[in-house]
C-alpha cells in the first residue's frame, strides 16, 4: 500500500468553488512553510465515522464505508497530490473490540506506520455521545503508548455527527463546549499530559458532519449548525496544527517497540557484577564460615583428647 | 586374706561383665577363642545416623550397593546388632584389663589375664576355657550321680575327681548379712556356674579359685548338698571384701601404660622387709598415678560417685562394682565403646583410684579386600580415604563409636566401595591400645550398560505397523576412581529411536576431578567438565487463563560446561565456571522457529509472536560465566527441617556469541525455616511447628533472550498456577510463607504465595506476558498435607478465585 501510486487529487474539484479556493489558499500557505507533504492519521473507536471523514476530506469515495460494520480490517492510506502538494490520509480500523482495546489492531496499525512520518493525528469521536467513559481513556492511552505523548501536540480532536439538536434545549455552543471539554479532559488524563503543560489545553477541536443531509450555505458548502463551513475550517485547523512548531512524529521500530530493554543499564553491568561480588557473594561466604564455626559438634568431637606427639 | 592386707588394694572387676555376657550368649562360648573369632556386623548407612543409634557396636559395616532394602532392614539389624555388639565389645576388649592388673599392691584379682591370645595360663584363659569344656560336655548329656545319701552336705574337696556332677541349683550365702542372696545380686554375675550345668570337681575348684582371687571376697567357700535325684545343690558362701571408708575419688587413665609386674613376695621376708616391700609398692603406685593421664570423666559423674562413697561409708566390693558400672556406663553412653575400668587401686586409703583404659588408638589400618574377603592391594589411594576420616579416628585419639560411624558415612559418600567396615580391635603390642581397621571392598572401576526399549508409535490410521516399532534405549559407561583418586568419566546416550537418532538424542559426557588442590589439602574443590544437551518446553510461551492453546516452543540446549565446586560443609558450597552453549528454539514439529506463534482471533496461527532468540534466527550461541553460592545451615529437628538457606546464582555474559550477548542475570533465594517451639530432641519425639518464609528475586540487566526470562507460576514459583501461567519477565519477585504443623508422623501446612513481575514484563522483547494474555502477577493460598514423599495440597488461585487439588512429589522449598 505504501508503494501505491499517488493519484491526482481529483476530488478537490468536487468541492464547491468557495471551499476549493479556501483549500488551495491553505495549501499554498503550507507550501510557503516548505511543507509539501502532509500525513494525517485518523484514529478512534469503531463506527464513529472515521472513514467517512476521510472520504469527506478527500472529496471522493476513497475508502469503503458501511453503516453497520467495520469495513476495513487493516489501515489504509489514501494519497492524493495536487499542485505539487501531497496529502496522505491514513484510515485505521476501530480500536475497540468487545469492550477492550484490541491489541491486535493496534499492533497492525503500528506495523503499518513503520517508517512513516505522522504530521497530524485526528482523534475522532462523535459529538452526539453525551458521556465519556473509561473506554475513551483506554483508547487515548493506547494511542499514547504507541506513539508517545508528543503526538498530542500534533493532534486534533474531531467530533463527527456535528449536526444535531442538543438535548434538553441546551444551546448548541454550550453543548459543544461541554462535550469537547469532557473529551479533552479524558485525552489529557489518558495521555498523562501534566497540568503545567499548557499545550495540553490547546488541543484544537474540529467539528465534522459527513452526512449527505448536511445543511449547506449559499455557496453549497456543507455547514455546521453554527453556520461555518466545516471542511475549510477543518483543513484550516489542520494547517494551524501542522505549523504550530512541534515536530512531526516519525514512526520507527524503536518507537513501536519502545526503547530496547536489552540496552537499558547495559553499561552498568560491570558495576552490577562488582556489587554482587562484594555485597552478596562475599557476605554469603562469610556467613558460611560463621556457620561452620558455630556448628554444634557432638560431644565426642569436642572432647577430643589427642595424645599429642605420642609415639607407639 | 590377711596376706593382702596392704595399705592399698587393687581389684579387677571386669570379670563380671565378661561372665554375664557369656551367660546371655552361651552359644558363643563354645568357641575356644572368642577373642578373635567373635564378630558382629552392624549394618548401617548414612541414613542410620539418627541419635537413637545405640552407641554400643564395635564394628560397623555398610553395603551401599543396594540401599533400598537396606533402609528397611536398618532398624531391625541395628537392634539385634546392638545387643550382639555390646557383647562382642566386652569380650573383645576385656583382656585390656588383664595382664597383671593385680600389680603389686592389690589382690591380684584380675591378675595374669594375659593379652588375650598370647600369654597363656592366665586367669582369663581359664575363664574362657572352662565354659568351653562345659560346652563340650553338654554335647554328651550323661552325668554321674553323686552316689551319696541324699541331703548331706559335702565339702568340695570331698567330691570325686572322676565324676561329672550335675548342679540342680546354686545358692549364694552372704556370711556377713547371714542371708541367701538372690540371683539379682551383682555377685551372682561373677560366677560362671549355672544351675543345670554339669561340672567336674576340677572345674568347681577352679571356679572357687577364681572367686577367691578376684578380690571381691575376703573368703569364699563352696559346698554341695546331695539331692535325692543324684544332682548336687551347690552353696557358695562368701564374705564380701570391705575396705576403710573413702572420701575422695580419682579416675586415672592408664591406657598404654606398661603394667607393673608383680614382684614375687618372698614368704621368708622379715617384717621389716615386708614393710619395705609395701612401701616400695606404694611408691610405685604413686608414681603410676602421677604418670597417668587425666581421664575424660566429667565432674558431674565424679560428684555422683563421691556421693555414693559418702552414702556408703565403708567401701565394699559391691560399691566398687557400682562405681565401675557407673563409670563404664558414662563412657559407653558417650560412645567410648572400648573404655574399661580395669582396676581399683589405693584401697584402704582415703582415696579410691579408679583406673580406666579409655581405648587409645595406636594404629589406623586401611585394608582392601577382594570379593572373597582376601586382603588385596587396593586401587584407591589411601589419602582419599584418610581425608574422609574424622580426626578422632586417627592415631593417639580415643576410639569413639560415633567417630567410627562418621567415618563410615563419609567413606560411604565416596561411592567407591561395596562394603565398608570400621573395626576396632585390641592392639596386642600396646596394652590397652586399639587398632582401628578399615576394611573396604572396592566397586568395579569400569562399568558399561545398555538398556533398550521398544516403543510402538501409532502409524497411519492409528494402527501400529511394523515400521512404527521404534527401538530406543540408553547406552552408558562409567570409569570410576581413575588413578585411585576418585576421578571419573561417565557418559550416556539416550534416544527413543536408534534408526533416527538425530530426532532426539540426549547425551551427556562428564569428567569429575576431585581434590583439585591435592588430595592431602583440606580444601575440597572439585572440577567438573561436561558436554551436555537437553530439551525443555519453554514456559515463556504459555497462555494465561482462558487462552486455549499456545503453540509450544521447545528449547534445545547443547554445549560444554566446566566448573569448580568448593564444598565448605555438606550443604554449603560455591560453584563457578564457564558455560558455552548453543540454544535452538523449535516448534512442535521440530522446525527451528525464531518467533513464537500465536493463535489469531480468526483461528489461524501467525508466527509473529515474541522473538525466541537473541539473534532472531532461532539459534543462539553464547558463552557466559556461571556462579552459584549456596549457604545452607539447615538441620533436622526430630524430622522437621530448621535453619536457613540462601542461594545466589549469577550468569554473567561475556559478550561472546550471537549478537555479542552481554548480560548479568542473577537470582537470590532466601528461605528461612523458623522453629516456633523449642522441643526436646530425640527419636520418636514430635517435631516442632515450623514457619517457612521464602523470597526469590530474579533479575537481568542487558541482553535477555526469551528462553532466559524468568517465569512466574508453577509448583516451585507460585503454587496453584501452571508453569509460566502468570507471565515471563525481566525481574521477578516471589514471596511465600508456609506454616507447618506436625500431625502424628507427618505435617499439615497452610501457605500463601505471591509472584510479581515488578512491571518488567514489557522489558522482555516481544512482551510474551501480554501477547499470551497473562496477568504478570498473582497470588495463591491453600493448605496441604504430607504423606511420605508425596504432598497433597489444595491451592486457590487468587486471580480467578478457583481452587484445585494437586499431588506433588518432593518439597517446595
Amino acid at each position: 500500500m505504501a508503494s501505491q501510486l499517488i493519484r491526482e487529487w481529483t476530488g478537490i474539484q468536487q468541492f464547491p468553488a468557495a471551499t476549493q479556493t479556501k483549500l488551495l489558499e491553505l495549501l499554498g500557505k503550507l507550501k510557503q512553510e516548505n511543507v509539501s507533504t502532509l500525513t494525517i492519521l485518523v484514529m478512534g473507536k469503531g463506527g464513529i465515522g472515521k472513514s467517512s471523514t476521510v472520504n469527506s476530506i478527500i472529496g471522493e469515495r476513497a475508502v469503503a464505508v458501511s453503516a453497520f460494520q467495520s469495513e476495513i480490517p487493516r489501515p489504509v492510506m489514501v494519497s492524493r497530490s495536487t499542485a505539487g502538494f501531497t496529502l496522505n490520509v491514513i484510515d485505521t480500523p476501530g480500536l475497540i473490540e468487545g469492550g477492550y482495546v484490541n491489541d491486535q489492531t493496534l499492533e497492525n496499525i503500528k506495523r503499518f506506520l513503520v517508517n512513516k512520518t505522522i504530521d497530524i493525528l485526528l482523534y475522532v469521536d462523535r459529538l452526539d455521545t453525551y458521556r465519556v467513559d473509561n473506554l475513551d481513556k483506554q483508547v487515548v492511552k493506547a494511542v499514547t503508548e504507541s506513539f508517545g505523548k508528543e503526538i498530542w501536540k500534533r493532534a486534533l480532536v474531531v467530533l463527527t455527527h456535528a449536526q444535531l439538536l442538543p438535548p434538553d434545549g441546551l444551546e448548541y455552543d454550550v453543548f459543544f463546549t461541554g462535550r469537547s471539554e469532557a473529551l479533552l479532559k479524558v485525552v489529557r488524563s489518558g495521555a498523562k499530559i501534566k497540568k503545567q503543560d499548557t499545550w495540553g489545553d490547546a488541543i484544537p477541536v474540529a467539528l465534522v458532519e459527513n452526512s449527505g443531509r448536511c445543511n449547506k450555505n449559499e455557496n453549497i458548502e456543507k455547514v455546521l449548525p453554527c453556520g461555518t463551513a466545516w471542511i475549510p475550517n477543518l483543513v484550516k485547523t489542520i494547517t494551524e496544527v501542522a505549523l504550530n512548531g512541534s515536530k512531526p512524529i516519525l514512526v520507527n521500530k524503536k518507537l513501536i517497540e519502545g526503547p530496547n530493554p536489552d540496552r537499558r543499564w547495559k553499561e552498568f553491568i560491570p558495576l552490577v557484577f562488582a556489587f554482587q561480588y562484594f555485597f552478596i557473594i562475599k557476605p554469603l561466604q562469610r556467613a558460611i564460615k560463621n556457620d561452620m564455626a558455630r556448628e554444634t559438634r557432638p560431644a565426642w568431637e569436642l572432647r577430643d583428647t589427642g595424645l599429642s606427639s605420642r609415639k607407639f | 586374706m590377711p596376706t593382702f592386707a596392704a595399705s592399698s588394694h587393687l581389684l579387677n572387676p571386669t570379670l563380671t561383665h565378661s561372665l554375664s555376657s557369656r551367660r546371655r550368649f552361651p552359644s558363643s562360648s563354645q568357641n575356644p577363642k572368642p577373642l578373635t573369632s567373635l564378630k558382629c556386623h552392624l549394618s548401617s548407612s548414612s541414613s542410620s545416623s539418627s541419635p537413637s543409634d545405640p552407641p554400643t557396636s564395635d564394628c560397623l559395616s555398610v553395603k551401599p550397593l543396594n540401599p533400598s532394602p537396606l533402609l528397611d532392614s536398618i532398624p531391625k539389624s541395628l537392634a539385634s546388632a546392638a545387643a550382639a555388639a555390646s557383647f562382642a565389645i566386652l569380650l573383645r576388649f576385656s583382656p585390656i584389663g588383664g595382664g597383671g592388673g593385680g600389680g603389686g599392691n592389690g589382690f591380684g584379682g584380675g591378675g595374669g589375664g594375659g593379652g588375650g591370645d598370647g600369654s597363656g595360663g592366665g586367669f582369663w584363659e581359664r575363664l574362657f576355657s572352662s565354659p568351653a569344656a562345659i560346652a563340650d560336655e553338654q554335647q554328651n548329656p550323661e552325668w554321674d550321680s553323686h552316689g551319696l545319701p541324699a541331703n548331706i552336705v559335702v565339702q568340695l574337696n570331698k567330691l570325686s575327681g572322676f565324676k561329672k556332677y550335675k548342679l540342680s541349683e546354686i545358692l549364694f550365702f552372704d556370711r556377713r548379712r547371714w542371708t541367701t542372696v538372690g540371683t539379682e545380686d551383682s555377685f551372682f554375675e561373677m560366677v560362671s556356674l549355672r544351675p543345670g550345668g554339669i561340672y567336674t570337681k576340677a572345674q568347681l575348684q577352679k571356679e572357687l579359685e577364681t572367686l577367691a582371687t578376684c578380690g571381691m571376697f575376703e573368703k569364699v567357700d563352696m559346698e554341695g548338698k546331695t539331692k535325692p535325684d543324684g544332682t548336687l545343690s551347690l552353696t557358695i558362701s562368701f564374705t564380701e571384701s570391705t575396705w576403710q571408708s573413702a572420701d575422695k575419688f580419682r579416675c586415672i587413665n592408664v591406657g598404654l601404660m606398661p603394667q607393673t609386674k608383680p614382684i614375687e613376695m618372698d614368704p621368708d621376708m622379715t617384717d621389716k622387709e615386708k614393710l619395705e616391700y609395701y612401701r616400695s609398692q606404694e611408691k610405685d603406685y604413686r608414681r603410676r598415678i602421677d604418670r597417668a593421664r587425666p581421664c575424660m570423666l566429667p565432674m558431674s559423674v565424679h560428684r555422683e560417685i563421691l556421693q555414693m562413697l559418702r552414702d556408703q561409708g565403708k567401701v565394699s566390693a559391691r560399691l566398687l562394682q557400682k562405681i565401675r558400672d557407673r563409670v563404664q556406663k558414662w563412657y559407653h553412653d558417650e560412645g567410648y565403646a572400648c573404655a574399661q575400668v580395669v582396676n581399683f587401686g589405693n584401697l584402704n586409703t582415703k582415696e579410691v583410684v579408679c583406673e580406666v583404659v579409655e581405648g587409645d588408638i595406636t594404629q589406623l589400618v586401611i585394608q582392601f579386600q577382594d570379593k572373597l574377603g582376601n586382603v588385596v592391594e587396593g586401587n584407591t589411594q589411601t589419602p582419599v580415604i584418610r581425608r574422609e576420616l574424622p580426626k578422632q579416628l586417627r592415631q593417639s585419639h580415643v576410639f569413639n563409636i560415633e567417630a567410627g560411624k562418621q567415618a563410615l558415612r563419609n567413606i560411604n559418600s565416596l561411592a567407591l566401595f561395596s562394603n565398608i567396615e570400621v573395626n576396632p580391635r585390641p592392639d596386642e603390642k600396646n596394652e590397652g591400645g586399639i587398632i582401628v581397621e578399615i576394611k573396604l571392598k572396592e566397586l568395579e572401576q569400569k562399568q558399561a550398560e545398555v538398556s533398550t526399549e521398544w516403543s510402538i508409535v501409532p502409524g497411519r490410521g492409528g494402527r501400529p505397523t511394523l515400521a512404527s516399532l521404534q527401538p530406543g534405549g540408553t547406552v552408558s559407561f562409567e570409569h570410576r576412581n581413575i588413578k585411585g583418586l576418585n576421578r571419573s568419566i561417565l557418559g550416556s546416550v539416550t534416544t527413543s529411536n536408534f534408526f533416527n537418532p538425530q530426532d532426539d538424542l540426549a547425551f551427556k559426557l562428564e569428567y569429575v576431578h576431585p581434590y583439585l588442590d591435592g588430595v592431602t589439602n583440606p580444601r575440597n574443590r572439585t572440577l567438573r567438565a561436561s558436554c551436555f544437551n537437553s530439551r525443555k518446553l519453554s514456559p515463556v510461551f504459555t497462555g494465561g487463563p482462558g487462552v486455549d492453546e499456545v503453540p509450544p516452543i521447545w528449547v534445545d540446549r547443547a554445549g560444554l560446561k566446566a566448573n569448580i565446586t568448593e564444598n565448605f560443609t555438606r550443604q554449603s558450597k560455591f560453584t563457578y565456571g564457564l558455560v558455552m552453549e548453543e540454544v535452538t528454539t523449535r516448534d512442535e514439529s521440530s522446525h527451528i522457529s525464531p518467533y513464537g506463534q500465536r493463535v489469531l482471533p480468526s483461528g489461524g496461527i501467525s508466527a509473529d509472536g515474541p522473538p525466541t532468540t537473541l539473534s532472531g534466527t532461532g539459534i543462539d550461541r553464547l558463552a557466559f560465566l556461571q556462579a552459584n553460592i549456596t549457604r545452607d545451615n539447615t538441620k533436622y529437628v526430630n524430622g522437621a527441617i530448621v535453619g536457613q538457606r540462601n542461594v545466589f546464582q549469577l550468569d554473567q555474559g561475556l559478550g561472546i556469541g550471537s549478537n555479542f550477548p552481554f548480560f548479568n542475570r542473577h537470582q537470590l533465594t532466601c528461605t528461612g525455616f523458623i522453629q516456633l517451639k523449642q522441643v526436646e530432641e530425640g527419636a520418636g519425639k514430635p517435631p516442632p511447628p515450623v514457619l517457612v518464609l521464602h523470597g526469590h528475586y530474579g533479575g537481568c540487566v542487558g541482553d535477555l533472550p526469551s528462553y532466559d526470562a524468568f517465569t512466574l507460576g508453577g509448583p516451585y514459583s507460585v503454587r496453584g498456577y501452571n508453569m509460566g501461567e502468570l507471565g515471563a519477565a525481566r525481574n521477578i519477585l516471589e514471596l511465600a510463607a508456609e506454616l507447618r504443623i506436625p500431625v502424628k508422623n507427618t505435617h499439615m501446612y497452610v501457605f500463601a504465595e505471591h509472584g510479581n513481575d515488578l512491571g518488567s514484563s514489557k522489558l522482555v522483547k516481544g512482551n510474551p506476558t501480554e501477547v499470551y494474555r497473562r496477568m504478570g502477577h498473582g497470588s495463591s493460598y491453600g493448605l496441604g498435607a504430607k504423606f511420605g514423599l508425596v504432598r497433597a495440597e489444595y491451592a486457590v488461585d487468587h486471580n480467578s478465585g478457583t481452587g484445585s487439588l494437586f499431588l506433588r512429589f518432593g518439597e517446595r522449598f
